[in-house]
């Protein structure tokens, strides 16, 4: 199988002198076609700062990462900025709609900054996968927090990207439809084959992935595959000590 | 580019109350810059139009040397200058009219007659009749006058008017009335070119041809041509008046576009604002955008998109408002114009330029005002997205800004100490530059002061108020900013209204220090006046209870081609019954130094044109040849204030221009004399002198003054028009402060404010913004007012800085006063606030 992200030694210091903060400490990392990767450890232990770099947002201390084939080190702001827009989907704790777009218009931002020219119905076509077909034309004021989020996951795959990066993405919700969420998720690895890197605190969620990171002090302490069930990522931590 | 647009449309209707807020600033700019320049024009237009009618579209005319009649066939050698566009010959005169024995002493006593050829005047003049007809060839026994006169002289169409002539009287029988105004000594009957020669026994002569230049035709060049072409008997004359007048309407232009640009600059400020507070709203959207691969370069599109909407939207509103402000303000203003000023007033009138500056400073202002929020906007990092919101992020951009206009302001005290009327301008504007940029560094000292008397009337929230302004200077600068920058124009505006006001009385105070005045009824032209001869000043001195008796003579010059009056006084006797408004550098001494030989002293308009200074030699053309005069002084007197002036001797005006007649009589009442009795022996002298009209000092004052007080009403409408767009943006920019808080106020709902605790700490805000605003603006505005004064004064308009007491007062009261006005919808808003929905407020 093809690796989408390909990362090796990634460090990212913050600061400098007595206020220097390592929070990613020689990362290396590796995450193939289709895969659901969760990453779970204690806050300030690196796992967004991961997320940020993995997406290009920010730019590491040293390391390398490459996205699709890309290395993010090579590319200029431009190059940077399309390869976010057509590969990396991103999904966010605070789901980050437009108001003033409604959910159609939402989810069909990044193919209409793309100028493509049948974003509309392409963007319906994930809505109605996610679940929102009768939905469409509500603006985000009108959907509930899961709602929302499914119109920022189906924003995410409306571009067909490699790579889904999230970010809490049930942070915000309650239990019921952050499982939504997760198993809405676990879907747009199996059934729709791509990639995804999730950040999360909550093990329920975490379950629904293939594999679990676990990080402490900006590395990676242990890395194993999940077979599905509810216990395995909390027996996971509590080998690592972080439960 | 469509998603953007789209994008920026959705943002600009979501926010509707913001979005209408920040529009409307553009729209009161625009509709000031767009409806003031409709309504200047056309005042400009009826002023020449209707005021100097007495010149019509007259560019030039032709008299003899030595005001003697002349041959037709000049006309002929005249079109032969290629300058000259249209000619027409006319006959001149002056009539006295029957005085009946009971008619009061200052009752009509002469007319102008003036006969025009009907084939020719056309081209030149208009003749815009009220009633009747207009003359046509062969109507040798038929006339045509203003209506104004017709009705002092009881006279209707189909009536007769009846002239002494020659051989008896003449009869013409009036066909037409005209709707122009007639000016006081310029009373004037149209008769046929034929019907004038035969009541002036001229036979085929004429006495005047009166022409038009082809359009863009040199003036100087033109005169010069002419002069060859027609030789030394014949001298080419135009309305020195009329190019003076405009000057000062010019002045007045520029002084009331001024406004329309600080209102655009105000709504500038009130723009950048807004989108300062929207950028930093949408930071997390922004960053979003971002993180999905939106380029800087598309995000800072969007931001301007919007703004550019929002200019398209608000010119177009502006232009509409304008139109409409332009279009009422000629409806109310006609009657009074009418009643006041004796002229007709059209509608108003675009220009392509208007239109062009209109949409090009509404659109463009609005943009550029986006400029730095859309670049701030652009620098969002997509990290963003991952933070929670934060509300509006606090920026303390201080430092070199603060610098740049300290400096400036440094700068600017040279340009008011300067004394050079564009180097006041200058500061004055760069002045206003450098409050805004000292602006933000000032704000927080300024507000921890003035909040300190605030304090003990809102003792808790006063506080709040204070270090909510203190926290985001750069927000409270750009209020306060807004706010100086409206009531500034205000302040200038008054100020230079209140110098108008109190130069002019100081004018005529000056001017008129004499008891009596002797005028002969046709003064203002200056042309075929009736002179006195010395028996009649003689006559006035012996009247019992009379002083000092001084006269005024009269006689034309050319100096460099230019045509100038020269006015002759008694330099022993002028001081006792007259004065000049004095230049700076010139004293009385200057008319002592008249009587020592070739002196001359010229008044403000004809210095500044031809950029004199004292001491200078002036080659003046007299009617003895080229003399040499030197200058003694530069002053005013305010009959002349308006025309081109020299003064000399009346010792040399008899040498040098042959002049001894009396055009004017000046005379003091002395000390113990009884007004009324010395009244009435003054009309005894003066029956005799039937051209000449006896005024009382006082009451032709009392009648000047009145007339102006009316005319200053104009101006007190135009402030208060002028104000109102200021005042609103006041509210507008109190109105988004309050706004842009949304969710802190929620928060401080939500952690236990009270409504009213809410309601009284916006209001308190309020306050303290538009105090520490109308501080600024009301020094700025002293500023600027005292720029404008100078400016006009640089044009021949002289007038004293008066420090406007009263229009300080009601601007600051007034701006305090709206403060709280402005702060009391958003007071009441933001205490109503539902706390959850502010919380979540985007």
């Amino acid at each position: 199988m093809t690796a989408i992200v390909e990362v090796s030694g990634l460090t990212k210091i913050y600061g400098s002198g007595a206020a220097q903060v390592t929070a990613l400490d020689a990362v290396d990392l590796s995450v193939a076609e289709g895969e659901f990767v969760t990453v779970m450890g204690p806050s300030g232990c690196g796992k967004s700062t991961l997320l940020n770099l993995l997406g290009g947002l920010d730019t590491p201390t040293a390391g390398e990462i490459s996205i699709d084939g890309h290395a993010l080190a090579e590319l200029p702001d431009d190059q940077l900025t399309e390869l976010r827009r057509r590969r990396i989907g991103f999904v966010f704790q605070f789901f980050n709609l437009i108001p003033v777009l409604n959910a159609t218009e939402n989810a069909s931002l990044p193919l209409r900054l793309d100028g493509v020219k049948d974003a509309d119905a392409r963007a319906g076509l994930w809505l109605e996968r996610v679940g929102l077909a009768d939905r469409m034309l509500n603006r985000p004021d009108q959907l509930s927090g899961g709602q929302q989020q499914r119109v920022a996951i189906a924003r995410a795959l409306s571009t067909e990207p490699a790579l889904v990066l999230a970010d809490e993405p049930t942070g915000n919700l309650d239990s019921k439809s952050a499982a939504e969420i997760g198993e809405l998720l676990r879907q747009v690895s199996t059934k729709w084959g791509r990639s995804v890197l999730m950040v999360t605190h909550d093990l329920r969620i975490a379950s629904f992935a293939q594999r679990l990171v676990l990080m402490r002090d900006g590395r990676i302490i242990d890395d194993l595959a999940l077979d599905g069930s509810r216990e395995a990522p909390r027996t996971a931590l509590e080998r690592s000590g972080l439960l | 580019m469509k998603l953007t647009i789209d994008l920026a449309w959705r943002y600009l209707r979501g926010r509707g109350a913001r979005s209408m807020l920040t529009t409307l600033a553009v729209v009161l700019g625009v509709m000031l810059t767009f409806g003031l320049n409709g309504i200047l024009p056309a005042m400009v237009d009826a002023f020449t139009r209707n005021l100097l009618s007495s010149a019509g579209k007259v560019d030039l005319t032709v008299t003899s040397t030595f005001n003697q009649p002349f041959k037709a066939e000049v006309v002929d050698r005249l079109l032969t200058v290629p300058q000259i566009d249209s000619a027409s010959p006319g006959a001149q005169g002056t009539v006295p009219l029957p005085r009946d024995a009971d008619a009061p002493a200052d009752a009509l006593a002469q007319l102008i007659v003036v006969g025009v050829d009907t084939g020719t005047i056309g081209e030149l003049r208009d003749f815009p009749l009220a009633q009747g007809r207009m003359l046509v060839a062969g109507d040798n026994a038929a006339a045509v006058l203003n209506s104004d006169l017709a009705q002092q002289l009881a006279l209707g169409v189909g009536d007769n008017l009846v002239l002494p002539a020659a051989g008896g009287t003449v009869r013409f029988r009036v066909v037409g009335l005209l709707s122009s105004a007639t000016l006081p000594g310029s009373e004037q009957v149209f008769v046929t070119l034929p019907a004038a020669q035969q009541l002036f026994g001229l036979g085929a002569r004429i006495t005047q041809i009166e022409a038009t230049l082809v359009p863009g035709a040199d003036r100087s060049a033109t005169e010069r041509a002419v002069a060859s072409a027609l030789g030394p008997d014949y001298q080419v004359g135009g309305l020195s008046t009329e190019s003076s007048l405009l000057a000062t309407l010019e002045v007045a232009n520029f002084a009331f576009n001024m406004f329309g640009i600080f209102a655009l600059a105000t709504a500038g400020f009130i723009i950048a604002n807004s989108f300062r507070t929207v950028v930093a709203e949408r930071r997390r959207d922004i960053g979003m955008l971002r993180a999905i691969g939106t380029s800087r370069r598309t995000v800072m599109g969007m931001f301007l998109a919007e703004s550019l909407l929002q200019g398209i939207i608000g010119t177009a509103l502006g232009i509409l408002a304008g139109w409409g402000m332009a279009a009422s303000f000629f409806t109310a203003m006609a009657p009074i114009y009418t009643s006041v000023m004796h002229f007709t007033v059209g509608g108003p009138k675009f220009t392509t330029t208007t239109w062009v500056t209109s949409i090009l400073l509404g659109v463009g202002v609005t943009v550029v005002a986006a400029i730095l929020p859309a670049r701030a906007a652009g620098r969002v990092t997509p990290m963003e997205a991952m933070r929670p919101q934060l509300g509006e992020v606090y920026e303390r951009q201080v430092g070199i800004r603060a610098w740049i206009g300290a400096g400036l302001l440094v700068f600017s005290l040279f340009g008011l100490v300067s004394g050079s009327s564009s180097l006041v301008g200058l500061g004055a504007v760069v002045f206003l530059i450098g409050i805004a940029l000292v602006a933000p560094a000032v704000v927080n000292p300024i507000a921890a002061f003035a909040s300190r008397p605030l304090e003990t009337f809102f003792a808790r929230e006063g506080a709040i108020a204070r270090s909510n302004l203190q926290r985001n200077p750069g927000r409270s600068a750009v209020t306060v900013t807004a706010v100086m920058l409206g009531l500034a124009s205000i302040v200038a505006m008054i100020t230079m209204v209140t110098s108008i006001f109190a130069g002019f009385t100081s004018y005529l105070n000056k001017s008129l220090s004499a008891d009596y005045l002797l005028i002969p009824q046709s003064i203002i032209l200056a042309q075929g006046n009736v002179a006195a001869g010395p028996q009649l000043a003689e006559r006035v001195r012996d009247v019992p209870g009379i002083g000092a008796v001084s006269s005024l003579r009269l006689a034309k010059a050319r100096v460099d081609d230019g045509e100038v009056q020269v006015i002759g006084i008694d330099p022993a006797n002028y001081l006792k019954v007259a004065a000049f408004d004095w230049n700076a550098g010139s004293s009385d001494a200057a008319v002592t130094q008249l009587a020592s030989g070739r002196w001359v002293i010229a008044n403000g308009i004809y210095a500044s044109q031809h950029n004199l200074a004292i001491g200078q030699a002036l080659q003046i053309d007299t009617p003895n040849g080229v003399r040499i005069y030197h200058l003694a002084g530069i002053g005013n007197d305010y009959l002349n204030a308006k025309l081109a002036t020299l003064y000399t001797s009346q010792e040399n005006l008899a040498r040098d221009f042959n002049v001894t007649a009396d055009l004017l009589l000046m005379a003091n009442r002395t000390a113990n004399a009884d007004p009324a009795e010395t009244l009435t022996r003054m009309q005894k002298v003066l029956a005799d002198y039937p051209a000449f009209r006896l005024y009382e000092s006082q009451s032709w004052l009392d009648e000047q003054m009145a007339t102006f007080s009316q005319t200053i009403v104009i101006f007190d409408v135009l402030v208060a028009a002028l104000a109102l767009p200021s005042l609103l943006a006041l509210v507008n920019t109190l109105a988004i402060s309050v706004l842009a808080r949304t969710r802190e106020i929620g928060m401080l709902r939500a952690v236990g404010a009270t409504r009213r605790q809410i309601r009284r700490m916006v209001m308190a805000e309020s306050l303290l913004l538009s105090v520490i605003g109308t501080a600024f603006g009301a020094v700025a505005g002293l500023w600027l007012g005292y720029a404008l004064v100078v400016a006009m004064g640089a044009v021949g308009w002289q007038m004293p800085y008066a420090f406007p007491w009263t229009g300080l007062l009601a601007t600051v009261v007034v701006g305090i006063v709206f403060g709280v006005l402005a702060a009391i919808g958003p007071a009441r808003s933001a205490a109503k606030l539902d706390v959850v929905a502010a919380l979540h407020q985007e």
